[in-house]
């Protein structure tokens, strides 16, 4: 009985220590699933069609090529490789450009038929309609199975998830803006928190250091909104003063408050490194006549790089999944940014932001659940590389 | 005369340039200080004119920009212990795992990977995963049992780590001594090494607590509610939580300058629990190690 | 000419009161060994001679040390500067994780000489007078993780000779070396006598006898005896003395 017991237990607390590997895998799982669902999605507005002419020898449209045919940035079959003729854009709402009122009928009966007639007449034509007017026998060509390329989502330039016809979920604008927020994030605080670390490991007095450890281990407490709260009302007003800009929530105010929320970070790791230092290795420069200082850069320094490096990697880690912070501080502007005095849009920033709106299992929320998948991804290389460096160490 | 012989110079310059780093990095390190206490004054000075009895035990009314955070104080408390219940146990017990049982093996190492690997997931991340699997696939709905499921799995690793860095400390003899008793394991790890290692486990829940109470993005999606005056009847009504309400006041209210007061009390509110968590933990760390020594 | 001159030296770790009033000379060109048993403070009064107790927290010391004629605890000191006059070689080996020949340079760029011909002929000089140079001659852009325990210390002691030191101290520097290496050391120490003034710890008697030419005999923070070396070991003058070296304790 005893030992059936201890079994049990044993048991038990195997399955509690797989919990992380299952969640995990789980994560993984589940919105790998739920983003895959985004490549099977129509690249027109559900219920929607677009038509072409018979004869176009264009066969299908890209989401992008769709908007700026739309947008009227491409107006000639031949710039999508057809032949050379005028692109005419016809919407339901067109119709009446076409033909009367009465033709197409009190009850807007006779639009299935007309459609198909002006679709057959007009060699140029794209016609985008509701597929409940869509003639049985519509003469043209419909393309209404077409579905979102990787191409669409891992190239496009564009995020406009309410775009219609058809809606852009380019992932590069928000790539983008997470890699710039962050790489300004680490630039700020990488040399803030290895002096930090050096002053904590090898310069500050035992009780200097028993004060300043807790107020860092504070910093790291502190909630990410309460950071974003702070950048919101200070930051943001200060930078625009400073910088004469338009608006002052920009990539510059999301990497300083990142590079900040980074700190604990960075220092705890690079401490712990440079604490590993063994003693007779210091005392060995000191003993040639090195000063402490040339004894930090010559022989510590080097010989902690690879925690050095692992604060830096993991500070990064801590930036780009970094989410209600940068929201509310970096103005969200989906586009692809130039400079740091613009504002942004990361990838945690659109999820939070914009999941609450996509319906569930529409193509936004596939989107948001990709945009999910490459955050996880990013952070899991993080975190691998993490393991690699530290191994490498020992 | 070799070059050796006239260092002198360079020794100044040497010594120079120690001071001169020096004094940079000590400057450097009392700026993050400096940081931190603006932080904490500005939100301070602003927030604690906001503060009263009133403000702590009344519901928002007019649009969010009068009245007080009761609801969402209560919704923060719920939360803290819904996700406690999960990911205390489960996480001692791995912690117990890693360190007692599977010392050194493959899948120890493995899981350790795994481990570090959660921790470094993203909390929106969290939220995704919620709302996918509890919110939706499991019909939880937003619920408190779906948030402090996602809060849950989002503490799991701090726990884990804490308690298996708790047992580590201690010396494996007191193992040995018991087992040569004839106590199990199970035994041995039940009466003798979580009392032991129990001083630093708590302190490293505490510290957990902390965590979750100021964690945002996991809840958007899986609990919190933009505003629900009435406090919740079963674990399947959502709630308001204080890192929301804080977001969602500063951000997109009715009338952002209108709350801006009841922000300020919000963030001090937030920050008092960061504080008070921490210096509780510290207490207890002392307070025990005390006791050890006295023992 | 006196090197080092010790005058009533106390001193004490916090509130452990490890060495009692210690007074003790050394003559230019000489070989000092330091015996005595574990835990009796020889290496804590090793390590007053260049300063290396200062990094220690909480140590304080009186009494005054003089080498070649200086206060070494004078205020004005500068401790970078003494460490180059005294040199010191530690118990296990400890080179830098770099090459052969960044160890040896350390010393000499760390005080600011950037000439690289005067840094490769001290290098060369350094190595042979650590007999060390015919073994690395062709691999000095090796790491010296390479070299085995005994290359490896007396690329320490390579390392100490490249700043011209007029001291070197040597920490137990063979005690985790095997015979052969032991031998080589202790065969460098009677070659280095010609140029440096060497204070030694050790635990091995006969290696006391067989380098030094005077012995300290220290018991308990508190220096017994203190003569040349062939009294020491044919006729002390102190019971405690005669006990340890004939290996009745410690
Ligand atoms: N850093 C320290 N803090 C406190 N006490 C110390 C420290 N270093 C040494 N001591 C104590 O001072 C005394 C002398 O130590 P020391 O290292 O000088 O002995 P030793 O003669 O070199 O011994 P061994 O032969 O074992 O190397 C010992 O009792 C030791 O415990
Ligand atoms: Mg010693």
């Amino acid at each position: 009985m005893k030992r059936f017991l201890e079994k049990l237990a044993e048991g038990a607390l195997l399955l509690s220590g797989s919990i992380t590997s299952i969640t995990i895998l789980l994560i993984v799982l589940f919105l790998f699933k739920e983003a895959s669902g985004l490549f099977r999605s129509p690249v027109i507005e559900e219920g929607y069609v677009i038509a072409l002419n018979k004869a176009n020898t264009v066969k299908s449209l890209s989401s992008y090529e769709i908007k700026e045919i739309f947008d009227g940035e491409i107006s000639n079959w031949a710039e999508l490789g057809g032949k050379d003729e005028a692109i005419e854009v016809v919407r339901l709402s067109d119709l009446t450009n076409y033909y009367t009122e009465e033709e197409l009928g009190a009850e807007f009966e006779n639009i299935p038929a007309k459609a198909s007639e002006l679709t057959a007449s007009h060699p140029g034509i794209v016609l985008f309609l509701p597929k409940q007017y869509l003639a049985k026998k519509f003469d043209g060509i419909t393309l209404d199975k077409e579905t979102i390329h990787p191409g669409d989502f891992f190239g496009g330039k564009e995020w406009y998830p309410t775009a219609s016809p058809s809606a852009q979920f380019g992932l590069l604008p928000l790539l983008l803006g997470t890699l710039w927020v962050s790489l300004g994030a680490i630039l700020l605080s990488l040399p803030f928190g290895i002096a930090v670390a050096v002053y904590l490991a090898e310069i500050a007095t035992m009780r200097v250091r028993n004060i300043l450890k807790p107020i860092i281990e504070l910093l790291a407490g502190i909630p990410s909104v309460v950071y974003g709260f702070f950048g919101l009302v200070v930051l943001v007003p200060f930078l625009q003063k400073i910088f004469q800009l338009p608006v002052g929530e920009t990539a510059l105010a999301g990497s300083v408050v990142l590079a900040i929320m980074a700190l604990p970070t960075i220092i705890t790791v690079a401490e712990d490194a440079m604490r590993t230092t063994p003693r007779a290795m210091k005392e060995a420069s000191l003993a040639l006549g090195a000063t402490h200082w040339q004894t930090i850069y010559k022989v510590i320094i080097p010989y902690s790089k690879s925690g050095i490096t692992s604060a830096a990697v993991l500070g990064i880690g801590r930036a780009i999944g970094e989410t209600m912070a940068v929201l509310m501080v970096t103005g969200n502007a989906a586009v692809i940014p130039h400079t740091l005095l613009e504002p942004v849009r990361t990838i945690p920033a659109t999820i939070a932001a914009e999941l609450g709106e996509a319906a569930s299992g529409s193509a936004h929320y596939q989107a948001l659940f990709a945009l999910g998948c490459i955050l996880f991804l990013i952070t899991m290389v993080l975190s691998i590389s993490v393991e690699f460096i530290s191994k490498k160490q020992k | 005369m070799t070059p050796l012989d006239k260092t002198s110079k360079i020794d100044k310059r040497k010594r120079r340039s120690q001071f001169i780093a020096f004094t940079l990095f000590k400057l450097m390190s009392y700026s993050v200080v400096a940081m931190l206490i603006l932080i904490l004054g500005f939100i301070t000075t602003k927030g604690i004119g906001v503060i009263n009895w009133e403000f702590l035990t009344t519901a928002p009314q007019e649009g969010m920009t009068k009245g007080g955070i009761y609801p969402a104080i209560i919704g923060t408390l719920v939360l803290v212990l819904g996700s406690s219940l999960f990911s205390f146990p489960i996480g001692i017990m791995s912690g117990i795992y890693m360190n007692e049982y599977a010392t050194n093996s493959k899948l120890a190492a493995f899981i350790r990977v795994m481990t570090n690997n959660l921790s470094g997931v993203p909390s929106v991340v969290f939220g995704l995963f919620g709302m996918a699997l509890f919110v939706n696939t499991m019909g939880f709905g937003d619920s408190i049992l779906a948030g402090s499921l996602t809060l849950g799995l989002l503490s799991l690793p701090l726990v884990i780590r804490t308690t298996e860095e708790s047992l580590k400390a201690i010396d494996f003899s007191f193992r040995e001594g018991s087992l040569a008793l004839g106590a199990t394991k199970l035994q041995t790890i039940r009466k003798v090494i979580l009392p032991m290692a129990f001083p630093n486990i708590i302190t490293g829940l505490i510290l957990s607590i902390g965590r979750v109470s100021g964690e945002t993005a996991p809840i958007l999606f899986t609990v919190a509610a933009y505003f629900l005056p009435k406090l919740p009847h079963s674990i399947f009504d959502q709630v308001m939580a204080l890192p929301y309400h804080l977001y969602v006041i500063s951000t997109s209210g009715t009338d952002i300058e209108a709350s801006r007061g009841i922000a300020y009390g919000t963030a001090l509110v937030l920050i008092a629990i960061v504080l008070i968590v921490n210096l509780l933990a510290n207490f207890l760390r002392t307070f025990f190690s005390k006791r050890v020594k006295m023992n | 000419m006196l090197t080092v001159e010790a005058k009533n030296v106390d001193f004490y770790y916090s509130d452990f009161h490890a060495l009692k009033n210690i007074s003790l000379e050394v003559e230019k060109n000489k070989v000092v060994a330091f015996i005595g048993p574990s835990g009796c403070g020889k290496s804590t009064f090793l390590r007053i001679l260049n300063r290396m107790n200062d990094l220690i927290d909480g140590t304080r010391m009186t009494g005054s040390v003089l080498i070649e004629g200086e206060d070494i605890y004078a205020p004005n000191v500068r401790v970078d500067e003494l460490r180059k006059k005294v040199g010191m070689v530690f118990q296990k080996p400890n080179p830098f994780p770099k090459t052969i020949f960044e160890n040896i340079a350390y010393g000499l760029r760390v005080n600011g000489i950037k000439d690289n011909s005067f840094i490769e002929q001290r290098v060369e000089e350094s190595l042979k007078s650590a007999a060390l140079w015919d073994e690395v001659k062709d691999k000095l852009k090796k790491s010296a993780f390479a070299l085995s325990g005994g290359q490896q210390q007396r690329l320490c002691i390579a390392r100490a000779l490249a700043i011209s030191p007029k001291v070197v101290l040597m920490d137990e520097p063979a005690s985790a070396l095997d015979p052969i290496s032991t031998a080589k050391i202790e065969e460098l120490i009677y070659e280095l006598k010609k140029d440096y003034t060497i204070i030694i710890v050790t635990h091995n008697m006969q290696q006391a006898s067989r380098v030094s030419d005077k012995t300290a005999y220290f018991y308990l923070g508190e220096l017994i005896e203190y003569d040349d070396t062939t009294k020491i070991f044919t006729n002390p003058q102190k019971e405690s003395t005669q006990n340890y070296i004939t290996g009745r304790f410690g």
